[in-house]
């Protein structure tokens, strides 16, 4: 029997072998979206667990890691929603380079807040398509919305920003 | 607003919140293991309340001991 078809009849072994091959993947993933590793770290063991209470519900002819990696998106939203107003925006300093190291703390402050502000759902369109360049595709998929919903939500995400930043950040505004 | 505006807002926004490329630096399959087996020792609610009501049962209603003992 095949390994996913293994997974879906509730094989332990089975579930261990995709656990190794995928958590990489989809800790990669929520971490683009929640931006802090002990969270993300928690929420690929949560998501993985969700997927072997579900295994009878996989099919297993359809792609596991879209269907994990659909999984780890809800948890992160979630967890955008609980983190809002309470935690700033985390980038983890040592996971990602320093483009412009003379960026004032202030300006880096108005920026994560901004994003802040942003309703859950439009940030992780905003995180992924803006700053990850996530295609839309994929990020519908992993939303379970029409990539006509991505552009919305996009486009949304985008005016709200650009509000934001206008009236946080002078320099930005163009003449 | 515009193409390059977008454009703009996109670079100013990647230069303020980097992309992370991020990789997994430990192995969490013994944490997977530790959420699994903490889920089997769970005991589910519906437990403790029966539990609940048959202690309820032996403090107020004694005479149902006999009861109780020869269902269990």
């Amino acid at each position: 029997m095949e390994l996913l078809e293994r997974f879906a009849h509730g094989d332990k072994d089975a579930f261990e072998t995709l656990f190794r091959q995928y958590q990489g993947e989809v800790f990669g993933w929520v971490m683009r979206i929640v931006r802090d590793r002990g969270a993300a770290e928690d929420l690929t063991v949560e998501a993985f667990w969700r997927m072997h209470r579900a295994h009878a519900q996989f099919d297993p002819t359809r792609s596991f890691g879209a269907w994990a990696r659909r999984i780890a998106t809800n948890l992160a939203l979630d967890q955008l929603r609980k983190m809002r107003r309470e935690v700033p925006l985390v980038v983890d300093v040592a996971d990602v380079p320093r483009v412009n190291p003379a960026i004032q703390r202030e300006t880096r402050e108005r920026i994560a807040a901004a994003f802040r502000d942003l309703a859950p759902k439009l940030r992780v369109v905003a995180t992924l398509s803006l700053i990850e360049d996530v295609p839309h595709r994929e990020i519908a998929e992993a939303l379970g919305i029409s990539d006509a919903a991505v552009r919305v939500r996009l486009s949304r995400a985008m005016k709200f920003l650009r509000e934001q930043l206008k009236e946080q950040v002078p320099g930005h505004e163009r003449n | 607003m515009n193409e390059t505006d977008d454009r703009e807002l996109r670079e100013y926004l990647k230069k303020e919140v980097p992309p992370t490329n991020a990789e997994l630096q430990r192995d969490l399959w013994p944490a997977m293991l530790r959420r699994m087996e903490a889920r089997e020792r769970h005991v589910p609610w519906f437990d403790w309340v029966l539990l609940g009501a048959m202690a309820a049962c032996v403090a107020f209603v004694p005479q149902m001991i006999p009861m109780l003992l020869y269902h269990l």
